[in-house]
């Protein structure tokens, strides 16, 4: 047995013990990436570089413990080497975890998720995953200008998805979700305004089992989108239909109720708490007493806490935007930093999580992106312009989606470590990226070389479960390739270690084709 | 593919048919093809238990294999050190020119010739230098490409090609070199010059005169220094005028008659050449080497070079009459294998290949594993741009070397032993493997050596190029068959090396040191060098000396002596500005702290390393930050790629200096180079990435001016081509060479008026500057 102190704790593990293992049974998680626990060490990530008591950093994968060791496996220094090894790794890492139009989305919808399932011809499970985020899919889906096409790698190759069409007949074709009863928080929420910013919040926070009260000086909820925008834009059966589904999950409507400030100060000791969607307020409003801008309150970026702890602000009332669908996602948004307030935690509104992004596709990839989708411009509405899709016509162009989205969205080492060390990108973007490839011609997965950070994983486990060509290496230093030997075919090169290969690698470079998750 | 593979069934047969034997196997197998057919790896794949990931796998990472065909004749440009700050990148810009080559081809379109960069041809004092086939051509310029291919052409078909040639045919006998130094002038050396040139004439002798600097050995004045093409140069010291016959006809044998009237027909002008005026080619044979300097300039102490020029390398009788295999029979009658250990560890002897590791201490640890079978390795994988010592001493004294492995073995137990050569250095291969047959003839290898009762065998294995195999897990992977990655110590190859065996990995040079010792004597041996740094150390001296080539120096010497008194200052009037030590893991060192002396501690505090030993001399026409670019485009293409740090971290930085010598240098880059580089020395693996930073880092200590000039849109030198321009001045005189030379026709033919250059054509290959008489090429 050895004798060892870890972050000055001390333990005793058996002869042959890697540093790494040690801190695991102290609960201590050393960053890894190329560590495989059905494999030796081999020590080319870097990550799990911890530091002895006479300061120097070395890989705890494959250094054994020793008796008397100190060591420090978290500090300033060793963050910043995790850091620079890992920004080192994304600078020739070159993909996208989310796709582009979902990050140019405002409400951050799953588009390529979306358009997949349109493409099987899902509607339903569809509207599901629309809603997720958005919660007047057909509403949007007739006046939001669409940021996310604009963003679309496909504009790059010919023309960009339809995805606003395409999200708008999800509202139309799909049945509204279930329901889901949860358990009732207790909680009551008072929602001032139903524009798209009250109605979203109002939505996710019912469905999440607070009780909420929805107020708006109309008769009927909807705000702007009832008042201003034209029939013809946006039919008004369409936009009741979806104020119905989200009043139908038990949403207290009260309408003719204009709160001034003695009643917001009435509804503040009433509820537990206030989100305030009233839209614009004139330039001499006295902005409920808050503090506040001559444009509007002022609320937290990320959480739209305002001065007050208790009361939330989303909508044109804290920056007039005009965008429905940025409303609609800050509506969404502020449900959550609500619930965190309720749990007693700090507001901090939906996690970002760190993303990969490589910019443009060059002209190189197109044949390569294209291999995931079908060839062919956008497709236009037979009856015209503003009539929508049809069910076929849907299809179609959801197929033209080229599935930007990482298949290793939420199991990327990579991804999870870069998030957790704040790690830059573009910090070492100092000269020109490779151009990705993909190869897709297995049925169970599919491969990137260009995401792939020559772990070794994949080599090695096709080693050691004997596949007759396997992958291998090719090649040296920064220009070294993982492939399979005399450029056979990648069906043709892994033949049994498939899944195990694409479970192993940790950037997602292998990963499981499935295409409706 | 038309054959049916019966020769690689044959080569299988022959070097056998499991992993270990993959990369001897794909030697052959190049042999053969001169490249390494697809067909005929997958037949290896089927025919053994090798697997094609494998297969790949070290094809891919070794330099030696090719997987495309190529051209009839391969030209190896030579891009080490030396040759590189004379200008290597212009001349194979040059031949990528004359071939019409894209930035990816490296063969012509009739596949004759295969233009091949390569890390050092060992014969830097003649930079810079390129080899086809088996002809080595010295000082060639970016516009002397053509020459160089019409006389490798002319000497197709000829039987053998005379060594040492001048373009025109005819035989070039040696160098002369005068001191030009003031004090050799003061003292009457212009009489000896025109002496020399006399005699020289009148004997109808092609000689190549050289004028040198001071040689720092002014007592001596005149200094007349002949170096024959062969053998050891000899100085004359106090040479008078009528003195120049005789020496000059000791050395020189006069042509023939017959010749002596050919060669008539030529000026006396073009008879003797010296470095300004040459306009022809120079021809060498393949095995041209770097001369030593002169062992009795400066404070030379050879050791590992005792005996240097006169002992036939092979000839085992006469390493046995100056004092060879002493040291063995010394052993074998009086020491015990401890008693060798305690002079080694006495002698404070320590690790040549750079890191300087004490050698009785590894030694030991090797000695104390409890094993049957462990084995030695001697290392002799150089690969550094401008550094071969290891190389010379294999192929010089190759028995000195197995003699200082027999004590090394006797001394640690070890009956197995393996010589690591690269195979790009086939006459130190095929010296080492002769000498191993004499040695096993006489006794000196194999069972009961010498009666002694103590067995060894040694055998060779080629290396087949990769820069991290000398770092010793990299290197024991590579025998074993596998790609050259390093592996994390612990454990030490002491512990578990060669399949899993205690391993005892010394560098050529340190196996050289060690009969001396045994010999001589610890104490003895302890008494050159100063403390901790006993013994002496090889270097190749090359750069802006007046006299570049191999020295052996004891410990301690400062740089200033190295420089001066062996190196003769700095060549054509320049001012010495840094010395760049230890090459890719070493760093520069400024003229200000040439008083360092020479030692593991004193480098390594001053930013540099000893390394493998190469010490290049830089003036002030040399671009600080375009040397840091250099080595770390060396450091960068010889990864492994096995660790993040450096893999990435050696190709950011390089981005990083190829953006600032190229003109894209932006404010912050200093401080995230400085902050990458000290990552990449912490958080690498092994070796090369520890190291790789070096010369940024040393650069940037002591040259830091330079870079933010170069962010600034300036390079003082002129060196980097993106951040200067070539114009015409007013002294033009409208000559034309200019425009004749001008490969791209950037200058238009005006004759007798002043010319122009178009700067969206020009290359900047400097031909015009080199060629203009008048001085009248600006470069800004």
């Amino acid at each position: 047995m050895i004798k060892l102190k870890i972050n000055n704790i001390e333990i005793q593990v058996e002869n042959g013990t890697s540093v790494m293992k040690a801190a695991e049974k102290l609960g201590i998680h050393v960053p890894n990436m190329c560590w495989h626990n059905e494999l030796e060490h081999f020590t080319s990530c870097m990550l799990c570089l911890v530091k002895d008591g006479s300061g120097r950093l070395f890989p705890s994968c494959s250094v054994q413990a020793a008796e008397g060791q100190e060591i420090i496996t978290d500090d300033v220094e060793i963050s910043e080497a995790r850091k620079t090894a890992l920004e080192l790794l994304l600078s020739e890492h070159v993909g996208d975890c989310e796709a582009p139009c979902q990050i140019a989305c405002p409400a951050h919808m799953n588009i390529p998720q979306m358009n997949r399932l349109i493409a099987a011809g899902k509607m339903t499970e569809a509207l599901e995953v629309v809603k997720r985020d958005i919660a007047l899919p057909a509403v949007l889906g007739h006046i939001c200008p669409a940021p996310c096409e604009g963003a679309c790698h496909r504009k790059t190759v010919d023309e960009p998805i339809s995805i606003c069409l395409l999200k708008r007949i999800t509202g139309y074709e799909g049945t509204e979700p279930e329901i889901v009863k949860v358990q009732a928080t207790g909680k009551k929420v008072a929602v001032i305004g139903s524009g798209p910013a009250g109605l979203a919040a109002s939505y996710y926070l019912q469905i999440k089992g607070v009780q909420v009260t929805l107020f708006d000086k109309n008769e009927k909820p909807g705000g702007l989108l009832r008042t201003v925008i034209a029939d013809e834009l946006l039919p008004k059966e369409i936009l009741d239909k979806e104020i119905e589904a989200i009043l139908a999950t038990g949403v207290q409507f009260k309408g003719n109720s204009e709160i001034d400030t003695v009643g917001f100060q009435q509804l503040k000791t009433d509820f537990d708490a206030v989100i305030l969607a009233t839209g614009v307020l004139p330039e001499n409003s006295s902005f409920f007493g808050l503090k506040s801008t001559p444009k509007g309150i002022i609320a937290d970026k990320d959480s739209y806490q305002t001065s007050d702890p208790k009361v939330f602000a989303v909508g044109n009332i804290i920056r007039s935007s005009r965008l429905a669908v940025r409303s609609v996602g800050q509506g969404k948004e502020v449900a959550f930093s609500v619930l965190q307030f309720f749990k007693g935690q700090q507001p901090t509104g939906e996690p970002r999580i760190f993303n990969s992004r490589f910019g443009k596709l060059v002209s190189a990839e197109f044949s390569e992106y294209l291999k995931e989708s079908v060839p062919g411009k956008r497709v236009f509405p037979f009856k015209g312009g503003n009539s929508g899709f049809t069910t076929e016509e849907a299809i179609a162009e959801a197929k033209r989606c080229l599935h930007c989205d990482c298949r290793a969205i939420d199991n990327c080492k990579l991804r999870e470590y870069s998030h957790q060390y704040n790690a830059d990108q573009k910090r070492f973007k100092t000269s020109e990226r490779r151009n990705i490839t993909k190869q897709n011609n297995h049925n169970l997965v599919i491969f990137e070389p260009q995401k792939c950070i020559k772990c070794g994983i994949c080599v090695r486990l096709s080693e050691k479960y004997g596949e007759k060509l396997g992958f291998t290496y090719i090649g040296r230093g920064f220009d070294v390739e993982i492939n399979i030997p005399f450029n056979e075919a990648l069906d043709k090169g892994i033949t049994l270690v498939a899944e195990k290969v694409a479970a192993g690698c940790p950037t997602g470079a292998i990963s499981i084709k499935d295409n409706l998750k | 593919m038309t054959d049916n593979f019966q020769n690689i069934d044959k080569i299988i047969a022959e070097k056998g048919s499991s992993k270990k034997s993959l990369i001897p196997v794909l030697q052959a197998i190049q042999d053969e093809y001169n490249y390494l057919p697809e067909e005929a790896l997958r037949y290896l794949e089927e025919k053994t238990s090798i697997t094609a990931a494998e297969i790949i796998g070290v094809a891919s990472f070794y330099k030696q294999f090719r997987m495309h065909p190529v051209g009839k004749h391969i030209i190896k440009i030579c891009v080490g050190t030396a040759c590189h700050v004379k200008g290597a990148t212009l001349v194979h810009d040059a031949f990528k020119r004359h071939f019409n080559l894209k930035e990816t081809e490296d063969t012509d379109k009739n596949g004759n010739y295969t233009l091949e960069k390569v890390s050092c041809l060992g014969c830097c004092t003649l930079a810079p230098v390129v080899q086809v086939d088996g002809i080595t051509y010295g000082h060639v310029a970016a516009d002397q490409v053509d020459q160089v291919i019409a006389d490798f052409e002319s000497q197709q078909g000829k039987p053998k090609a005379k060594k040492y040639r001048h373009a025109d045919g005819s035989e070039i006998k040696g160098e002369i070199r005068i001191g030009l130094g003031s004090c050799c002038v003061a003292s009457g050396s212009d009489e000896i010059r025109k002496e020399v040139e006399k005699v020289a004439g009148e004997n109808h002798l092609r000689v190549k005169l050289k004028h040198v600097g001071c040689v720092g050995m002014c007592h001596q004045v005149p200094l007349v220094e002949i170096v024959p093409n062969e053998g050891e140069p000899t100085l004359y010291a106090k040479v008078k005028p009528e003195d120049v016959k005789k020496i000059v006809e000791t050395h020189f044998e006069p042509p023939t008659l017959l010749s002596k009237l050919k060669n008539k027909l030529f000026s006396f002008a073009e008879d003797i050449q010296t470095d300004r005026h040459w306009e022809g080619v120079e021809r060498y044979e393949i095995s041209m080497r770097e001369k030593p300097v002169a062992s009795f300039l400066g404070s030379q102490v050879p050791i590992a070079t005792e005996y240097r020029g006169i002992i036939n390398p092979v000839d085992i009788n006469e390493y046995k009459t100056r004092g060879g295999f002493s040291a063995l029979e010394k052993m074998f009658k009086l020491l015990s294998p401890d008693a060798v250990l305690n002079e080694i560890k006495n002698s404070g002897l320590r690790g040549r290949g750079g890191a300087g590791f004490p050698t009785g201490v590894k030694w030991e640890l090797v000695k104390k594993e409890k094993s049957d079978l462990k084995y030695l390795i001697c290392n002799g994988d150089e690969g550094d741009p401008g550094a071969f010592m290891d190389r010379m001493l294999l192929e010089s004294y190759p028995y000195r070397v197995i003699e200082g492995i027999i004590i090394a073995a006797y001394a640690t137990g070890i009956h197995e032993g393996y010589f690591y050569i690269r195979a790009e250095y086939p006459l130190a291969v095929k010296r080492i493997r002769k000498a191993l047959e004499v040695c096993y003839e006489n006794n000196y290898l194999g069972a009961d050596i010498l009666g002694s009762g103590f067995s060894l065998n040694l055998q060779v294995y080629e290396g087949a190029g990769a820069f991290v195999c000398g770092e010793e897990t990299a290197l024991i992977a590579s025998i074993e068959g596998s790609r050259g990655f390093p592996h994390i110590r612990p454990p030490f190859p002491a512990q578990k090396g060669l399949w899993g065996q205690p391993t005892l990995v010394n560098n050529t040079e340190t196996y050289a040191q060690v009969s001396y010792i045994i010999r001589e004597g610890s104490e003895k041996f302890k008494n050159i060098g100063v403390e901790k740094n006993s013994g002496t150390k090889v270097f190749a001296l090359a750069g802006k000396v007046a006299r570049g080539g191999l020295i052996e120096v004891p410990m301690g010497i400062t740089i200033r002596q190295v420089v001066e008194e062996i190196g003769g200052g700095i060549a054509n009037g320049r001012k010495f500005k840094a010395v760049q030590i230890g090459g890719p893991s070493g760093g520069c060192i400024p003229a200000e702290y040439a008083e360092t002396p020479i030692n593991y501690e004193s480098l390594t505090e001053m930013g540099a390393m000893m390394g493998s030993g190469g010490l290049v001399v830089l003036d002030d026409t040399d671009c600080m930050v375009d040397i840091a670019r250099f080595f770390l485009s060396f450091t960068q293409d010889e990864s492994c790629g096995k660790c993040t740090f450096c893999r990435v971290g050696t190709k950011r930085m390089l981005d990083i200096l190829e953006n600032i010598t190229s003109g894209k240098g932006k404010p912050g880059d200093l401080e995230e180079l400085e902050r990458l580089a000290h990552w990449t020395k912490k958080g690498s693996l092994c070796g090369l990435g520890k190291t790789a930073p070096n010369p940024i880092l040393s650069t940037l200590k002591y040259f830091r001016h330079e870079y933010e000039a170069h962010i600034n849109g300036v390079c003082t030198t002129g060196k980097c081509t993106a951040l200067i321009t070539y114009s015409v001045n007013d002294k033009c005189i409208g000559c034309t060479l200019c425009a004749q030379k001008c490969p791209v026709d950037a200058i238009a033919f005006k004759p007798h008026e002043k010319h122009f250059i178009d700067t969206s054509l020009c290359i900047k290959c400097d031909a015009c500057r080199a060629v203009c008489p008048e001085d009248a090429i600006d470069v800004k």
